[in-house]
């Protein structure tokens, strides 16, 4: 039974932990070389896509074993997107070239937009349109023709993030500083707003659509109830927050959301009248520095989550069991994914290192 | 455990160089990768370099710090850069023109992960000499440029006199005591001047030397003669005053290095009581100060050069408000170095620079005690402090810098056999020399 022993953390309590090594073995190992930005899988889980910050994104062809380099951007690769429903990949970079892989054929397609900071691309619900943030702007892109439908240009600074509502096609958020913007398309101005002053970092939507929450550069996130119009602002954090992550399976009631900037994961129900208002959120203690990434699989329970400490760890947010170590590198953990069928975790580290751990039918009985 | 990636903070008025000295920085064969961080207008592309172009992005901290602003596009961007960090060896960051350059540091103090991951080389602002005494009376960003600096390149020093410069030269170290300063054309001076300062390193910090921010100085001027063996006369022919001390100082040569040297033994020599010395008095070259008795119409002081070489001569007021010429024979001599030492007394400056220096430890109780007080009732007056502390009960030298109300304090390594002494600078508005100087005594163990 492995333990959680840093001398760098003398204070922490010494928190005994199982082993997830049966559970979910390590299946296969890559190296990117460079710090692993983002990992996606594609819907159908047969291809895991690996943006590393600078060079070659990678595409490995699980089922037959093939490593597909794809081309790089100038100046820094930015976000990568699978198509919800399909094979394509989109992948944009500092180079303001918004590319779009076709995988079956191995065709591409580019649209070169204006030069400026780019964080983020992301595809709507059923993949009709594309969105890419450029500096105070985001485009919004028709999939088939490429062609640029709208600019939303009403940010006050860099957009630093977008996502799409989970079902409705034409609503959007971005985030930016002063705070979070909810937009319809075909509408000048947004229809809700989280104004927190601060610069945003980072937002999501919550799978029910209930939900857009944000990060910003303080210890605190902002909550906006879109059923009730009603904005929630949560502070008393640690740090920042660097990581959401939706719960919407495995539990009666949903959705949660996860989320930690600091070594410990704080979860909040977001269901129900108030949400987390009044609430009070599990807290999650395990790690032993800043958590940097966090996913739970589609419609499980199985929070997995990555750390400055080098620890992947795996939590049942809603018992009192401790966490269950699925690996332990020498390196920051980047980015953790659970395939779209929930049987596979994927993480990278800050030296380009990429893992899939598979679970072990025979564990599980 | 990886080393801290360094960054240096370009400031400095439009017009003042930062473009051409930007340029020199990327193109010139240094060995480093620079990362480019720039605020400012246009883009410089220049290959294999990586110059970012950022939207301001200021906001308020929410962390009890009343002044605490911050940069979230820095800490994206930087962030962002640390992703690829192995391919950088230094990121450089280029203000606007009218920016505060206050947020910009202090966000190095805030952001947890900026402290984790870099270490603030220096802040280097560049000064036009011709146009910067305009700025310096119109605008409070560009006193703050100078206060918030760690280092100082005065630029375009072909466009103004010798005595403009060494004016100018005064008022900065008014302002700002402590930062290095190098006087240049064309922004042309060593890049390892602007990218290997370690302002903010510990060694620097140790470095702090208060007594020498003192602008009070007792003379107005300084120069060096090369004087000629046999006589040299002082002849005098105004009298602004009853009398004016001076103080004559062999020195071994008629550079910066050798008027700094004299201007030290000048502060000495002037404390001590001077010698009436009415014209026609036999003055001696050997560090001794004389009031010179001020008549009406002509006078005259000699001094015997016995070999000839350098001497410095220090005036309690400048040497045209008595109408004073340096004479050997009937030749005049002009000083080949001379400085200004209070050049102008309407620019009473409000911000300027203050420091202090105690033998002896300090109560660490009451230390912070103290700095919590000061920092609270003054800290958006602050913009930068630096500190060598010693502290009764800690072998270990404890040191701290800050901006505003944001301190970083650190463990300075063990004094060893050095005297165990607190040196202190602040530099900020509106600063009470005596009434800091008096409270940081209540300090002491």
């Amino acid at each position: 039974m492995p333990r959680l022993t840093d001398p760098d953390a003398l204070e922490e309590e010494e928190i005994e932990i199982r082993s997830a090594a049966d559970l979910l073995p390590l299946a296969w190992t890559a190296d990117l070389a460079e710090y692993a930005l983002d990992l996606r899988w594609s819907p159908d889980g047969t291809h895991l896509a690996a943006l590393p910050s600078t060079g070659k994104p990678q595409l490995f062809d699980l089922a037959e074993g093939e490593i597909i380099d794809l081309p790089f951007h100038l100046g820094g690769n930015g976000s990568l997107a699978w198509h919800p429903r399909g094979h394509t990949l989109a992948t944009f970079g500092q180079d303001g070239m918004l590319r779009l892989h076709e995988i079956p054929s191995g065709n591409s397609r580019e649209l070169q937009l204006p030069r400026g900071w780019t964080e983020r691309c992301a595809w709507n619900a059923n993949g009709s349109l594309i969105a890419a943030a450029v500096g105070k702007n985001v485009h919004v892109i028709d999939a088939t023709t490429l062609e640029t439908n709208r600019i939303i240009d009403d940010h006050r600074s860099t957009v630093t993030d977008l996502i799409w509502h989970p079902v409705l096609l034409d609503q959007l958020a971005t985030a930016s500083d002063g705070g979070a913007r909810m937009w319809r398309l075909g509408e000048t101005k947004p229809f809700a707003r989280i104004d927190d002053g601060v610069a945003a970092v980072l937002t999501t939507w919550s799978p029910d659509g209930r939900w857009v929450v944000t990060s910003d550069q303080t210890p605190s996130v902002h909550l906006y109830d879109l059923k009730k119009r009603d904005p929630l602002y949560i502070q008393g954090f640690e740090t920042k927050i660097k990581a959401f992550a939706w719960q919407n399976g495995g539990t009666p009631d949903l959705p949660w959301l996860a989320l930690s900037g600091s070594p410990v994961i704080t979860v909040w129900p977001c269901y129900g009248k108030n949400g987390p208002r009044g609430a009070k959120p599990h807290q999650l203690y395990g790690h032993l520095k800043e958590v940097t990434a966090l996913d739970f699989p589609k419609d499980g329970p199985y929070l997995a989550s990555g750390a400055r400490d080098g620890f992947v760890l795996l939590w049942l947010p809603h018992h009192s069991d401790g966490p269950a170590l699925i690996a332990r590198e020498d390196q920051e953990i980047t980015a953790v994914r659970w395939s779209p069928d929930g049987l596979h975790l994927t993480y990278g580290t800050a030296s380009g290192k990429i893992s899939i751990h598979s679970l072990n039918p025979e564990a599980t009985r | 455990m990886t080393s801290k990636l360094p960054v240096t903070v370009l400031t400095g008025f439009l017009g003042s160089g930062k473009t051409t000295l930007l340029n020199r920085i990327l193109t010139e064969n240094h060995g480093l990768r620079i990362a480019v961080i720039e605020n400012e207008f246009g883009e410089i592309g220049i290959d294999h370099e990586l110059v970012i172009n950022a939207d301001e992005e200021i906001f308020e901290m929410n962390n009890g710090c009343i002044c605490c602003t911050v940069r979230g596009d820095l800490i994206r961007i930087i962030g962002s850069l640390m992703k690829r960090r192995d391919q950088f060896d230094h990121i450089l960051i280029e203000t606007t023109g009218l920016a505060d350059p206050g947020p910009v540091i202090q966000t190095f103090f805030v952001d947890d992960e900026m402290k984790d991951k870099l270490t603030l080389n220096a802040i280097v602002a560049l000064v036009d000499a011709r146009h910067i005494p305009l700025h310096l009376d119109s605008s409070e960003e560009a006193v703050k440029q100078i206060a918030f600096a760690d280092s100082i390149l005065l630029n375009k020093t072909d466009l103004v006199t010798a005595a403009e410069l060494d004016a100018l030269e005064a008022r900065i170290k008014a302002i700002n005591g402590v930062a290095k300063l190098q006087r240049c054309q064309n922004a042309n001076v060593p890049i390892a001047s602007v990218l290997d300062i370690g302002g903010f390193n510990l060694d620097r910090a140790i470095g702090i030397d208060a007594r020498f921010l003192d602008p009070e100085y007792p003379f107005e001027w300084g120069g060096i003669l090369e004087a000629p063996a046999g006589t040299l006369t002082l002849a005098a022919s105004q009298n602004p005053d009853p009398s004016m001390t001076a103080v004559i100082i062999p020195v071994n040569g008629t550079d910066d290095e050798s008027l700094a040297f004299a201007r030290e033994i000048a502060v000495r020599a002037f404390s001590h009581k001077a010698i009436e010395a009415a014209s026609g008095s036999v003055l001696s070259a050997d560090r001794i100060p004389y009031d010179l008795v001020l008549n009406d119409g002509p006078m005259q002081w000699t001094c015997k050069v016995d070999a000839s070489g350098p001497l410095a001569i220090f005036t309690q007021h400048y040497p045209e408000e008595l109408g004073l010429k340096f004479l050997a024979g009937s030749e005049e001599l002009h000083p080949p170095i001379a400085a200004s030492y209070k050049p102008d007394h309407t620019h009473d400056e409000a911000v300027s620079s203050v420091g202090i220096e105690v033998d002896g430890e300090c109560d660490a109780k009451k230390l912070d005690a103290w700095l919590s007080k000061l920092l609270r009732e003054r800290g958006t007056d602050i913009y930068r402090m630096k500190g060598v502390f010693a502290i009764r009960g800690n072998p270990n030298r404890f040191i701290f810098q800050g901006v505003h109300m944001l301190l970083d304090p650190a463990d300075g390594g063990p004094w060893g056999n050095k005297p165990r002494r607190t040196s202190l600078v602040f530099i900020g508005r509106d600063l009470d020399r005596d009434s800091l100087n008096q409270s940081f005594r209540k300090c002491l163990a």
